[in-house]
C-alpha cells in the first residue's frame, strides 16, 4: 500500500511539473517585445528590400490568420494543452510554415540523442569507475595521475576545448571535417554510418572529455568519504578483499547520487548541446531552440521545451521510483 | 603493448589516407576541381523543399539562384532591371492598367518540355486566387485579371494604373516572389501549396543531386541540357561548373579556417578581421586587391534614424544638431577603419547611385543651407580620409576622382559649435555642460542591433560614443534582431541604427513609398511597410503620390526620385553613414574570374537570383 502511495505521489508531482514548466513555456514567448509576424515581415523585407506598403499591410493580414495568432490567449493555451501536450502536435513551425514542428524534431532529434545519449554514458561510465579508484585508492600513484588529468581537463571553459580539438584534428591534421557534413540521404546506409561516425567524432569527444572530467571529480569525492566509513573499515577487519570492498560496499553506497544526476543528464540531452552544435555546425535540437527563440517561433519554442520539459520530468520519476531496487535502505515511503 | 601501437599507427595511417582522398573530392563524393563551392548563409530547416511558391522553403540556399526565373532580373552593376524570362518590359496603355507581357521563346524545363506564358499564367494564377499563397492578398489588391492571350504573351489588367509592373513582379534587390513553376507538373498537384518538390523540374541551369535532410549543404548539377535554361538562353552560355555544393560552415573561427584551408570558394559575408586572417591565404581574394578591399554597392545605408513621432526628435532642428555633432571620418574609422562610401542622401552611394542621383546632385549639396544659412556640405571628406589613412602607411590615390569613388562625395561637417545652436532651436538647454529638455535633464537611447549587420552595430556604437563626446546622455540599447525590428515599426525608440534607406534602380518609388505620410501609424501599433520612422511631411508624401503614378521609363520619374531626395536632406529622418559595405570573400585555388573593382561584370551577390548570370563567368583553374 505504501509502494501505491509511494509512486501515486511521485506520479502527481511529475504530472505538476510538467503542467507548470509547459504554461510557462506557453506564457514567456509571448512576453518577448517580438512577434514572428513582424519577424517573418522584416525576413522577407530585410531580404528583398522591395516589398512596398500595400504588399507589407496584405502580407501581415495574411500572416497572422495563418500562423494562428487571431484567436485570444485563453483559445490558444488551451488548444496547446489539448494539441501540444496530449497529442505532441505542435502545429507549423511559424518560421518554417507549413512544416510541422513536429517533423523538423523528429529530423534532428535523433542525432542530438545519438551524440549526447552516448557521450553522457561513455563519459559517465569512465568517470565514474576512475574516480572509483581514485577516491577509494587515493594514495596508490595511478589514482593522483588521473585524478590530475581530471582536475586539469575539467575547468578548461568548454568551448575552449571545442576548439582546440577543431583546429589540431580539423585544421592542422585533417584528420576529421571542422563541422559537420553527415551524408544524410545517402542511399548505402553504411556510407552514411560512416559519415555519421567520422562527423561525430571531435563533437563526441569534446562533450566525453568534459563530462568525464566532472565524473570523476564527483565520483572520487563521495568515495573517498564512503572508503573511510566504519562499515568499510568493518568489511576489511572481516578479511574481504579490495576488489569486493570496492565493488559491494563503496561503489555501490557512491553510485546512488550518480544515478540521480545520470537521470537529470540523460533527461537534458533533448535540449541539444548548443556551444557543440555551434562549434562543430552539428545538426540538433539546439540550435533548433536557439533560433526558434531569437525569431520568436511559437510553437517551435513550445515543441522543443515541451519535448525537454517531459524528459526531465520524467527521468526525475524514473529515478526516484528504481532508487530503492539500487539502495535497500530506501523504501517507498 | 606493441599490438596496441601497432592498432595505433594503422588507425592513423587510415584516417590519413582518409583525408588525402577526401582533399580530392568534396563531401558528396565529387570532383573538387569541378565542383564550385558556395558557402550558404544558414542551414535550412525544410530541408528537401524546392518548391518555391510554399511558404518556409529557404531560397537564399541555392534555389532562386540556381533552379527557379524570374520574369525580370536585376543588372547590379548599372542599376536597371532587364528581361530574363520575360521576352520585353511590359507593353502597357495610356492609363498603365492593361499590360501585355512577352514571354521568352525557347527556354524549356529540366524534364525537356517547352517554357511558355501557360507556367507564367498558371504561376500569377495560383498567387491572386489561392488566399494561402504568400503574395495572394497583394496579387488580389492589384490584379483584376491575368489572361494567356497566346502560347508567349500575357494580358494583365490591373484594379489601378500601376505604372511599376516590372519592378513589382520582377527582381530588383535579392529576389523576388514572382517564381515560375511548371504548369505542366503543379497542376495536377491536389494542393501546389503544400508541395515539397523535392525533385524539382526547373528553367535555371541546375537540378536537385542531392541534399542533406539536416539542411547543412544542397549538391546542384548541371543540367545536360544548359543551353536550354534561363541563362543559356539569355546569355548563350552556360556555367563550367558541372557541381555546385552550397554548404554551411558554423560559426566564424570554422568558416575563416574553411577558406585557410581552401574548402570553400566563396563566401557571403565576413568581418574585417576575419578576412584579416583570411587574406594570409594567397588564393583569397576580395572585391579590391588591396584596401579597402570591400565592396561597397550593398544596396541599403547604415546609419542613425530617428522617431520623429517623439519630440525633440520630432524637430528637424535636432536631427541636423545631432548629425554635425557626430565626426564622420572618426565614426567611418570606428567601423570599418574608414572603408565606405559616405551616404549622406537617403539613398546608398553604391557605384549606380552614385553616378545617377550623388555626383549630379554634388553642386546643390554643396549650396544646401539650413534655416540660418549655413551650409553643412564637407566637399573634402574623401582627401580627410585619405589623410587619415595615409598616416596609417595605406597606400592612397592622389586623384580626386578616385578618392571620391572610394570615400564619397562628400559627407555632413563636424561642427560642435552649429551643433549646439541647433540643439538650442529644438528647444534644449545647455547648464553646465548638461543638456536639458522642458526643464529636465535630456537622455535619450540609441537602439543596436547586437547579432547580425555588423556595419550597422558599429556605426550605432560610434554615433553613441561622438554624442557622449560631445556632452549628451546616451545610452545604446543592443537588441536581439526580432526585437530590434518590432521596435523600429511600433515606433517604441528614440533613435536607432536601422537601414530605412535602400535603392537599386533610377525610379527610387519601390523603396521611398512607405515613407508616405498618410500611411503612419500612432506609436505602439505596426508601421506599414517603411516608414518606421513616422515621418510626416506633406511636401514628400505629395511627390510620393505623384511618383506613384509615373512609369520608370518617364523622365519624370527622375525628377521627381531627386526632388524627393532634397527633401529628405531638409528632414533629414535618417543620417546615412556608408552605403552598404561588404567584405565577400572568393578564392582561386579551384575557380577564378568572379567580379572584382578590376573586372566589375556583376556585383558578388551570391545570395541574390541573380548569382545565375554570374556563373557562366566563373572559369575553372587550369
Amino acid at each position: 500500500m505504501k509502494a501505491w502511495k509511494y509512486i501515486g505521489l511521485r506520479l502527481i508531482t511529475w504530472a505538476l511539473v510538467i503542467w507548470i514548466g509547459v504554461t510557462f513555456v506557453f506564457i514567456i514567448p509571448r512576453l518577448f517585445p517580438s512577434n514572428p509576424v513582424e519577424n517573418m515581415i522584416s525576413r522577407i523585407t530585410a531580404m528583398s528590400g522591395t516589398m512596398d506598403a500595400i504588399q507589407v499591410e496584405a502580407l501581415r493580414r495574411q500572416l497572422r490568420v495563418q500562423f494562428g495568432l487571431d484567436g485570444s490567449l485563453w483559445e490558444q493555451y488551451t488548444t496547446y494543452i489539448k494539441n501540444g501536450l496530449f497529442g505532441f502536435n505542435f502545429g507549423p513551425s511559424l518560421m518554417n510554415y507549413p512544416t510541422p514542428v513536429g517533423e523538423i524534431i523528429g529530423r534532428y532529434l535523433p542525432y542530438t540523442l545519438f551524440l549526447s545519449v552516448t557521450s553522457v554514458i561513455i563519459a559517465w561510465t569512465i568517470g565514474n569507475f576512475i574516480g572509483l579508484l581514485a577516491g577509494f585508492r587515493k594514495n596508490k600513484r595511478s589514482s593522483k595521475i588521473l585524478e590530475g588529468i581530471a582536475i586539469t581537463i575539467y575547468p578548461i571553459p568548454y568551448f575552449i576545448l571545442a576548439l582546440v580539438l577543431q583546429i589540431v584534428f580539423g585544421f592542422l591534421l585533417g584528420w576529421f571535417p571542422m563541422t559537420a557534413n553527415i551524408l544524410t540521404t545517402a542511399k548505402d546506409r553504411g556510407v552514411f554510418f560512416a559519415s555519421l561516425l567520422r562527423n561525430s567524432v571531435l563533437p563526441a569527444l569534446s562533450l566525453l572529455l568534459v563530462g568525464t572530467g566532472w565524473w570523476i571529480i564527483s565520483m572520487k569525492s563521495l568515495s573517498s568519504s564512503i572508503a573511510e566509513e566504519d562499515f568499510v573499515q568493518y568489511a576489511r577487519y572481516r578479511g574481504l578483499s579490495e576488489r569486493r570492498i570496492g565493488a559491494s560496499y563503496v561503489l555501490r553506497n557512491s553510485i546512488i547520487s550518480q544515478v540521480t544526476a545520470l537521470a537529470l543528464s540523460l533527461g537534458g540531452v533533448f535540449n541539444g548541446s548548443l556551444i557543440t552544435e555551434i562549434v562543430f555546425n552539428y545538426p540538433g535540437v539546439g540550435k533548433l531552440i536557439q533560433q526558434a527563440i531569437l525569431s520568436s517561433d511559437y510553437n517551435m519554442i513550445l515543441g522543443t521545451i515541451t519535448i525537454s520539459i517531459i524528459a526531465i520530468a520524467t527521468a526525475t520519476l524514473v529515478a526516484d521510483l528504481i532508487y530503492p531496487f539500487i539502495d535497500p535502505r530506501i523504501r517507498y515511503s | 603493448m606493441r599490438k596496441l601501437m601497432a592498432l595505433l599507427l594503422s588507425a592513423v595511417m587510415l584516417l590519413s589516407l582518409g583525408t588525402a582522398l577526401a582533399g580530392e573530392t568534396t563531401v558528396v563524393g565529387t570532383p573538387r576541381n569541378e565542383t564550385l563551392i558556395v558557402e550558404m548563409q544558414n542551414p535550412t530547416q525544410t530541408a528537401g523543399q524546392f518548391n518555391p511558391m510554399m511558404q518556409g522553403t529557404n531560397m537564399g540556399t541555392g534555389i532562386q539562384q540556381l533552379l527557379w526565373g524570374n520574369l525580370y532580373e536585376i543588372d547590379t552593376v548599372k542599376g536597371e532591371q532587364f528581361p530574363s524570362l520575360a521576352e520585353a518590359f511590359p507593353e502597357s496603355n495610356a492609363d498603365f492598367t492593361e499590360h501585355i507581357i512577352k514571354i521568352r521563346k525557347g527556354i524549356k524545363w529540366s524534364d525537356g518540355v517547352d517554357f511558355s506564358a501557360k507556367d507564367v499564367h498558371y504561376t500569377m494564377n495560383l498567387m491572386l486566387t489561392n488566399p494561402d499563397a504568400r503574395s495572394h492578398s497583394y496579387y488580389q489588391q492589384i490584379f483584376k485579371s491575368i489572361e494567356l492571350e497566346d502560347d508567349y504573351t500575357l494580358k494583365l489588367t490591373t484594379k489601378m494604373s500601376f505604372p511599376l509592373l516590372a519592378e513589382s513582379i520582377g527582381v530588383l534587390i535579392w529576389g523576388n516572389d514572382l517564381r515560375v513553376v511548371p504548369e505542366h507538373i503543379y497542376s495536377k498537384l491536389d494542393n501546389p501549396l503544400t508541395f515539397k518538390d523535392s525533385n524539382p523540374v526547373v528553367t535555371g541551369p541546375y537540378t536537385v543531386k542531392q541534399y542533406d535532410e539536416l539542411g547543412n549543404w544542397i549538391y546542384y548539377e548541371l543540367r545536360e541540357d544548359a543551353q536550354f535554361s534561363d541563362i543559356g538562353v539569355v546569355t548563350g552560355t552556360i556555367p563550367k561548373a558541372k557541381h555546385i555544393l552550397f554548404q554551411t560552415f558554423g560559426d566564424d573561427a570554422t568558416r575563416t579556417m574553411t577558406m585557410l584551408n581552401n574548402l570553400v570558394d566563396i563566401m557571403v559575408e565576413v568581418s574585417p578581421e576575419n578576412w584579416e586572417v583570411m587574406k594570409t591565404n594567397p588564393k583569397a581574394a576580395m572585391w579590391y586587391p588591396e584596401y579597402p578591399y570591400a565592396l561597397f554597392d550593398d544596396p541599403c545605408s547604415k546609419g542613425i534614424a530617428f522617431n520623429c513621432a517623439k519630440a525633440p526628435f520630432s524637430d528637424p532642428n535636432f536631427r541636423w544638431g545631432l548629425a554635425l555633432a557626430m565626426d564622420f571620418k572618426e565614426v567611418s574609422m570606428n567601423i570599418f577603419n574608414g572603408a565606405g562610401r559616405a551616404s549622406v542622401l537617403q539613398i546608398p552611394a553604391t557605384a549606380s547611385m552614385q553616378e545617377l542621383y550623388y555626383k549630379p546632385m554634388e553642386e546643390w549639396l554643396e549650396n544646401f543651407e539650413l534655416e540660418d544659412g549655413y551650409k553643412p556640405f564637407n566637399t573634402n571628406y574623401a582627401r580627410e580620409m585619405a589623410e587619415i589613412l595615409a598616416k596609417q602607411g595605406i597606400e592612397m590615390p592622389d586623384d580626386d576622382a578616385l578618392l571620391d569613388d572610394m570615400f564619397g562625395i562628400g559627407c555632413w561637417k563636424h561642427d560642435p559649435e552649429q551643433a549646439t545652436k541647433l540643439l538650442q532651436k529644438a528647444g534644449l538647454e545647455l547648464k553646465d555642460g548638461k543638456w536639458f529638455y522642458e526643464g529636465q535633464p535630456f537622455s535619450f537611447t540609441c537602439n543596436i542591433l547586437a547579432d547580425t549587420e555588423a556595419q550597422a552595430g558599429r556605426g550605432g556604437e560610434a554615433a553613441v560614443d561622438q554624442w557622449r563626446k560631445f556632452g549628451l546622455d546616451v545610452t545604446p540599447v543592443k537588441m536581439t534582431h526580432t526585437n530590434f525590428t518590432n521596435a523600429e515599426s511600433l515606433g517604441e525608440f528614440d533613435v536607432g541604427a536601422y537601414w530605412p534607406s535602400c535603392a537599386i534602380i533610377r525610379n527610387l518609388y519601390r523603396q521611398i513609398n512607405g515613407w508616405d505620410g498618410d500611411l503612419i501609424k500612432p506609436i505602439g501599433e505596426l508601421s506599414t511597410g517603411g516608414n518606421g520612422e513616422r515621418l510626416n511631411c506633406p511636401e514628400l508624401t505629395a511627390k510620393i503620390h505623384e511618383l506613384s503614378g509615373v512609369s520608370s521609363q518617364d523622365e519624370r520619374s527622375y525628377e521627381l526620385s531627386t526632388e524627393i531626395l532634397k527633401i529628405f536632406v531638409k528632414e533629414l529622418p535618417f543620417i546615412g553613414f556608408h552605403s552598404g559595405t561588404k567584405f565577400v570573400p572568393t578564392n582561386n585555388t579551384y575557380w577564378t574570374n568572379y567580379p572584382t573593382s578590376e573586372n566589375p561584370y556583376n556585383g558578388p551577390w551570391w545570395w541574390w537570383s541573380a548569382f545565375k548570370y554570374i556563373l557562366p563567368h566563373i572559369e575553372p583553374v587550369q
